[in-house]
């Protein structure tokens, strides 16, 4: 995977799309632990959002890295 | 008592992913801050600065800009007609010496032959070292009149590698200096890329090391070594004033970046469909070298 993605003209490094990506992600994953009801296992709601959120952007990271 | 276990269970799987999230999250760190890459890499190229060996008007150039030239091939011409003069004013000043020195000779052998009576033994000694020294007068013809053989050969400029002519201003019509440089030849055979390493990450590179080169905003990759480090980068906190005396910058930052060392890479293969053009800009990653 390329380091850098060009966003109109400008090179960024591909780990900010991760970054849009993985907070994509958590959303949809979110959504879908709401209506199913799964957050009632839940402890900290908050707590267990972030961690969903580092451990698919680090994943999506190592993956380039 | 049915509700505690329910509450342990949340805890226990809320703490099992909040460990995943710090280790993987660790991982990417030190993957992104501890290992041996750049984003600021060069590729680089020896360039030769074309220049003329005599001084002239340029009469010809036989190479356009970006034009690809082999070793030996003509670029431009200076104009010889003065060169041509100049050899046969030392042509005729050597044939002068010659018959000089012919002539020396033979009053030396003559007068040799004489005894006492008819000439001095100063005259008979002086006679051969005129001889000698018309000698060394000729000698030095010889070499003046090379000397403007040579500045003939070298009106006509040549290329000394092969590559690409670049930069290319010279005009027929133009004055050309001696060792003025008029164009610059770009050496096919001598790519090779600097990485700019933070100078942290350097204890983790080491000569030898594999080396995966990535050209900016392309897929494709290159691969070479690690051929050197820098030994000396400058000190930008203490220039030197005109008395040479220390001028230390008195700002000391609570955040300091690092310095960056170059460690120029040589690559292995370039792939024959690809451009390179010295100055691109790579992503330059070190592998550590199979122990």
């Amino acid at each position: 995977m390329p380091r850098e993605i060009a966003l109109l003209d400008a090179l960024v490094p591909t780990l900010l799309i991760a970054f849009m990506i993985s907070v994509l992600l958590s959303w949809a994953l979110d959504w879908l632990f709401s209506h199913l009801g799964l957050y009632q296992h839940i402890w900290y709601r908050s707590l267990f959002r972030l961690a969903v959120f580092i451990c698919f952007f680090s994943v999506l990271g190592l993956m380039i890295y | 008592m049915k509700d505690f276990k329910k509450l342990i269970l949340r805890i226990a799987f809320t703490l099992t992913i909040v460990v995943i999230a710090l280790l993987l999250g660790r991982m990417l760190w030190v993957r992104y801050m501890d290992s041996p890459w750049t984003r600021d890499g060069r590729v680089r190229a020896d360039i030769v600065n074309i220049s003329s060996d005599v001084s002239g008007l340029v009469t010809q150039v036989l190479v356009k800009d970006n034009q690809f030239v082999h070793k030996g091939d003509l670029l431009f011409k200076i104009d010889e007609e003065r060169y041509h003069h100049t050899l046969a004013q030392m042509q005729a000043q050597l044939d002068q010496r010659r018959v000089m020195l012919e002539m020396k000779r033979a009053q030396s052998k003559r007068r040799d032959a004489l005894d006492n009576e008819v000439i001095s033994q100063e005259l008979r000694e002086d006679s051969d070292l005129f001889s000698a020294s018309a000698k060394a007068e000729y000698d030095q013809a010889a070499a003046e009149r090379d000397h403007a053989k040579l500045n003939v050969v070298r009106t006509a400029v040549l290329a000394p590698v092969d590559g690409w002519v670049s930069n290319l201003v010279v005009r027929p019509g133009d004055y050309a200096q001696a060792g003025a440089a008029k164009l610059a030849i770009i050496d096919q055979k001598s790519f090779w890329v600097y990485g700019y390493f933070e100078e942290h990450k350097l204890r983790l590179i080491h000569i030898g090391d594999p080396a995966e080169i990535r050209l900016l905003g392309s897929d494709q990759r290159l691969y070479g070594h690690v051929e050197s480090i820098a030994r000396g980068i400058t000190d930008r906190d203490n220039p030197t004033d005109v008395r040479l005396l220390a001028n230390v910058n008195p700002s000391f930052n609570w955040v300091r970046l690092a310095q960056r060392v170059p460690v120029r890479i040589k690559l292995d293969a370039i792939p024959k469909e690809l451009m390179l053009v010295a100055g691109m800009t790579c992503s330059v990653i070190v592998k550590q070298a199979k122990q």
